[in-house]
């Protein structure tokens, strides 16, 4: 597969990504920051606090995540292509 | 992990089978090295779109926000709150302009209004600074858990009494603490 046809792809794809993981991250970060009590419509200090880092957080995971499904994809891509050398040359 | 084109429904022609999609170098144009950095317009991610707040507007609010500013909030208002408190507990107090060399005596007028003025000074000052411990030790604790609730105001009010308390030493300390906790939690569970 070439790169190009790869980068046209993750174009592509980036966007609906991108929308899914920042519905999920909104979702998640209100369940775990807001507490249904809504005496005030302001958001308040402590909840803004809990917000920024749960903002970081999510960030930080979806970019390891990432990383890590990479090299497992990778090494996946190296046994299939030494079996299918294997049964090449059998 | 590589995969095969799924294949068609069953009695129908089969496609020829394309070149297997290799998922990795997919991943590192999405999220690894080879990612393109996008101008993202967060405007138009969630459903409704709303204007973006320009840096001005951020930076006010930010400010507004801050534990400094809360504090210092607090120390004026109690700097307010605790002169007029100061000067009308001077109004209904008999011992305002009382002199220990003639206890017989009337104070004039321009005696009483000194004292007056010298004791609503000093409860404005105490009250200014209680006001802003309390604020700055509420603030930073909230700031801490993250979390909005009636723990705050109980835990900085143990502090603040505590702090004030604990010159006249420690017992002191420790009724300050619970007196001006149980008396922040009943401000806030009126206020809430």
């Amino acid at each position: 597969m070439d790169p190009l046809r790869a980068q046209q792809l993750a174009a592509e794809l980036e966007v609906d990504m991108m929308a899914d993981m920042y519905n999920r991250m909104t979702q998640a970060c209100h369940r775990k920051c807001v507490p249904p009590h809504y005496k005030d419509a302001e958001l308040s200090k402590g909840e803004s606090v809990c917000l920024d880092r749960c903002v970081a957080k999510y960030l930080e995971v979806h970019e390891r995540m990432g990383k890590k499904l990479t090299e497992l994809s990778l090494q996946d891509e190296e046994l299939l292509r030494r079996m299918q050398q294997g049964t090449g040359t059998a | 992990m590589a995969a095969a084109p799924p294949s068609s429904a069953p009695g129908g022609p089969e496609p020829p089978p394309g070149p297997p999609l290799q998922y990795s170098m997919l991943l590192q144009h999405l999220v690894g090295e080879q990612r393109r950095p996008r101008a993202w317009d967060p405007a138009t991610f969630g459903g409704i779109p709303i204007p973006p707040k320009s840096e001005e507007q951020k930076m006010v609010e930010r400010v507004m926000e801050s534990c400094p500013f809360k504090a210092a909030l607090a120390c004026v208002g109690g700097f307010v709150l605790g002169g007029a408190f100061g000067v009308f507990t001077a109004g209904i107090d008999t011992n305002v302009g009382f002199d220990p060399k003639d206890p017989y005596r009337t104070p004039t007028a321009k005696e009483v209004l000194q004292d007056m003025g010298q004791r609503g000074i000093s409860y404005a000052k105490n009250f200014a600074i209680v006001g802003a411990m309390f604020s700055c030790t509420e603030c930073v604790v909230e700031s801490y858990r993250g979390k909005s609730d009636w723990k705050n105001s109980v835990i900085s009010g143990c502090i603040t009494g505590g702090a004030i308390g604990f010159r006249a030493g420690l017992k002191a300390g420790v009724i300050g603490c619970g007196g001006f906790a149980a008396f922040s939690a009943a401000i806030d569970y009126y206020l809430r």
